[in-house]
């Protein structure tokens, strides 16, 4: 059975996904580290910034 | 863990259980509700159930007792006599025990899921402190993993911002440094970045040549300096030496002339004879003449000769000197010529091997050494020159670097600025969507358990407004839950404040219900221990109604209850069972411990009366008339029907059997559920009670004699009206009620009264006029 943080990281991740702030494959690796709680400054930044680049180029 | 249906429970030695007690479970039945006055074992079973299913016994709990394990066991017995084991109907077992004081379950992943409800907690969730309140449900909300990625999100964005702020000013930083440069420059061109730029093209190390080539150029100079006055001073020094030796021969010969004219020569003839006699000291004649007169004493006499010549010795020595230092004074001479062509040559190397810019001033080179002196004059501001010339040009070098620094600084600086200019917002963004899902997901969460606690409640206090449920978060405080309902129109209102004890009795248990339902049900046997006991009349028989419809939800539930009505109107079906095994405890002893007691409704003893061979009259026709007075009495009551007034309702057959008369008798029917037809629309089959009723009233005064008192008329009659009666009564219980779904009470429908299901439909709704 999920645990409420597992099935709130899916919400979360799913509507940053629609809404085209992450790759569904920089979501597939952030999502257990945010759901453990285990997600640094820099795990959130990475897959962002990845995003704003991809934007800059399209 | 097996999720299959309960087939038993053995308890042993646990609590009130001195001697093994197995309670079975009806097939298909997920009800269960074990009824008991107080002292039967009620809740030994539900302990049974929490030792099993959570490995403790909370029965004994905040009661002043400490440690409760002490007590867990039977009296006279020991911890490890007691097991409790659970076996459900695909034969899979699980037995807990207590094993070196821990409760050991065996297999230990078969513990059932059990959830717990006693009369003591009933109000835990409601009154309880928002703290608490929130340990409760925190299991179902608790996103504090989530919580702590969001924290670091929020620390990321506020470190971002603050560097942000430190790259803005820094990039201002570099632009007044750009304007200095500038404005130093003499503001060349339209602004200072374009100018900076377009120098920043330039090559610092363009004039590193020219820089090294003057730096030579100066070194060579410079060794050529002092040649003039070292030329000099070494010519000087030859001409002193020359003199010296010119001093020192006129001394010599003014010193031998004093002597004698052959001293000279004598002095040698007589060193030459001491080095001899030095060899031979003992000589037999003269080395010179042979003679052997005055051979004794010949080389002590030479000696005293040789000393009074010593004055033209040191003379001698004095002009050898002299001759040495002209010689090396000559030397000295000639070696500075050659390092002063050598240093003249090095000059013109440096000065014909580099294209000198037309800013240099190259000088002639002199022809020779005679006139260096003079051409060391001339040229002697142009060292100063060429020092200035290099300053000028590691100057220019210096400031394209250090703008060159500053230029790429306000680049980086820029870039960096306009990077987190795109990447803050969308980090801003992340972080709204993090905050409003995590919000949303604890709101909706919330709101799914107040509505069905709102919902639940509203089954048991229907229409009374008191449904309106709301739970809270507390956004100033962290895990704290608040608990409100409209009163009086009062939104959020606290109900510790406002309900009744009996209200709060059934919010407390909504909660647990709702809070049981939301966590996998259907694995879950829940359990309520006694909580009926402070639900006030009017309320019961829809709590139970409740209890019935939130149970299937559930692997089982079971509901121990000493409500005595609950048990009667079972007994009576006036409630619907289909889905309850209701059980029943007689009195504990020491001896028995728990014991079960069959409890049969009325009319299935009637059924049973009835099919005995050969039957009792007297006992048929006394069930029968028990169990018609019970349905008269409804249907009086539902048609409300003309009865005479008697105290404390004792109304008998003959009050209530000519009541039902007239139309009404005569419009009397029901229909049965018989199934569904094509289109799964229920199909139905329908009976008039019309015959019933006249056949009773024809032979009711059978009962009367048969089964009321003894009378010698009995004799009289005919065993078969006796029988009859039975019968009819039973006809009549069959069409009208439903064991399993009760009494036809509902009348939603407006045309008839039903059961619930509508397994039964009683016509007419209302009696006609």
């Amino acid at each position: 059975m999920k645990t409420p943080s597992q099935e709130l990281s899916e919400k979360i991740i799913e509507r940053l996904i629609r809404e085209g702030l992450i790759t569904a494959e920089a979501a597939n690796a952030i999502q257990p580290k945010l759901a453990e709680g285990k997600l640094r400054g820099e795990d959130w930044r990475l897959p962002i910034e990845l995003g704003v680049r991809k934007e800059a180029k399209p | 863990m097996s999720v299959h249906g309960l087939k038993k429970l053995a308890i042993e030695h646990l609590r009130g259980s001195v001697v093994p007690f197995v309670l079975p479970f009806e097939k298909n039945k997920k009800l269960t509700v074990v009824y008991g006055e107080n002292g039967t074992g009620k809740s030994t079973i539900c302990d049974a159930f929490e030792f099993v299913g959570k490995g403790r016994v909370g029965s004994l709990d905040n009661r002043g007792l400490g440690k409760t394990n002490r007590y867990w066991h039977s009296v006279g017995k020991k911890p490890t006599d007691v097991s409790v084991t659970l076996e459900t109907m695909d034969n899979a077992l699980c037995r807990a025990s207590i094993v070196n004081g821990e409760v050991v379950a065996n297999p230990s992943d078969g513990r059932p899921r059990v959830e717990i409800l006693r009369r003591s907690q009933i109000l835990r969730l409601v009154a309880a402190q928002p703290g608490d309140r929130y340990a409760e449900v925190s299991r179902f909300i608790d996103v504090s993993g989530v919580e702590a990625s969001e924290a670091t999100l929020r620390e990321l964005i506020k470190q971002l911002n603050s560097r942000r702020g430190e790259a803005i000013a820094v990039v201002q930083a570099n632009e007044e440094s750009l304007q200095q440069f500038w404005e130093s420059a003499g503001k060349p061109g339209t602004d200072s970045l374009a100018w900076a730029n377009v120098e920043a093209k330039h090559d610092p190390g363009a004039t590193d040549a020219d820089v090294a080539a003057l730096t030579a150029l100066q070194a060579a100079y410079s060794r050529l300096v002092d040649y003039p006055l070292r030329l000099k001073s070494a010519n000087d020094g030859v001409q002193s030496a020359k003199n010296e030796l010119v001093a020192a021969q006129q001394k010599a010969q003014e010193s031998v002339q004093t002597i004698a004219s052959d001293a000279g020569e004598l002095v040698s003839v007589l060193q030459a004879a001491r080095t001899y006699l030095h060899k031979h000291p003992s000589p037999t004649s003269c080395p010179l003449c042979e003679s052997d007169e005055k051979v004794q004493g010949l080389s002590d006499r030479i000696t005293q000769r040789l000393a009074s010549f010593s004055g033209v010795q040191d003379v001698q020595a004095q002009v050898k000197m002299a001759e040495s230092a002209l010689i090396r004074a000559n030397q000295q001479v000639e070696m500075l010529h050659e390092n002063a062509e050598k240093h003249l040559q090095e000059f013109e190397t440096v000065l014909t091997g580099f294209a000198w810019p037309a800013d240099i001033t190259i000088p002639a080179l002199p022809q020779d050494l005679g006139i260096l002196e003079a051409w060391l004059s001339e040229t002697a501001h142009l060292p100063a020159e060429w020092k200035m010339a290099e300053t000028l040009r590691q100057d220019k070098k210096q400031f394209l670097t250090t703008l060159n620094r500053a230029l790429t600084t306000y680049a980086e600086n820029v870039l960096a600025q306009k990077e987190l200019d795109a990447l803050l917002p969308k980090l801003n963004r992340v972080l709204e969507i993090v905050e409003e899902e995590r919000r949303n997901f604890s709101g909706a969460i919330l709101a799914k358990i107040a509505g069905e606690v709102g919902r639940i409640y509203e089954l048991v206090h229907p229409g009374e407004g008191l449904n309106k449920i709301s739970l809270q978060l507390d956004p100033a405080k962290r895990a704290s839950l608040q608990i409100g309902a409209d009163f009086c129109g009062e939104a959020g209102a606290p109900p510790q404040a406002y309900f009744s004890e009996s209200h709060l009795d059934t919010l407390g248990l909504c909660v647990f219900l709702a809070l049981a339902a939301l966590d996998s049900p259907e694995n879950t046997i829940l359990v309520l221990d006694d909580v009926l006991a402070s639900v006030d009349e009017p309320h019961v028989d829809r709590l139970i109604e409740m209890l019935y419809a939130e149970a299937l939800k559930f692997r089982h539930c079971v509901i121990t209850t000493h409500y005595g009505p609950w048990k009667h109107k079972l007994r009576w079906g006036w409630l619907k069972n289909g889905q309850c095994q209701f059980v029943e405890l007689a009195r504990w002893t020491n001896q028995s411990g728990l014991t079960l007691i069959r409890t049969l409704p009325d009319v299935e003893r009637l059924k049973l009366l009835l099919a005995e061979q050969p039957p009792d009259p007297q006992s048929v026709c006394s069930k029968a008339g028990f169990i018609l007075e019970a349905a008269l009495n409804f249907l009086t009551l539902l048609y409300e029907c003309a009865v005479p007034r008697k105290p404390e309702d004792r109304y008998t057959i003959g009050d209530l059997l000519p009541a039902v008369k007239g139309k009404l008798r005569q419009s009397m029917r029901v229909e049965i559920l018989t199934g569904t037809d094509a289109n799964g629309a229920p199909t139905y089959k329908c009976e008039s009670l019309t015959p019933i009723f006249d056949e009773l009233t024809r032979i009711a005064e059978a009962r009367n004699v048969f089964g009321c008192h003894f009378k010698a008329i009995s004799f009289e009659l005919l065993d078969s009206d006796a029988l009859q009666f039975g019968q009819q009564v039973h006809a009549l219980m069959e069409i009208l009620t439903d064991m399993d779904a009760g009494w036809p009470k509902n009348s939603n429908s407006g045309e008839y009264w039903a059961t619930s299901g509508e397994t039964r439909r009683l016509y007419p709704l209302r009696k006609p006029s």
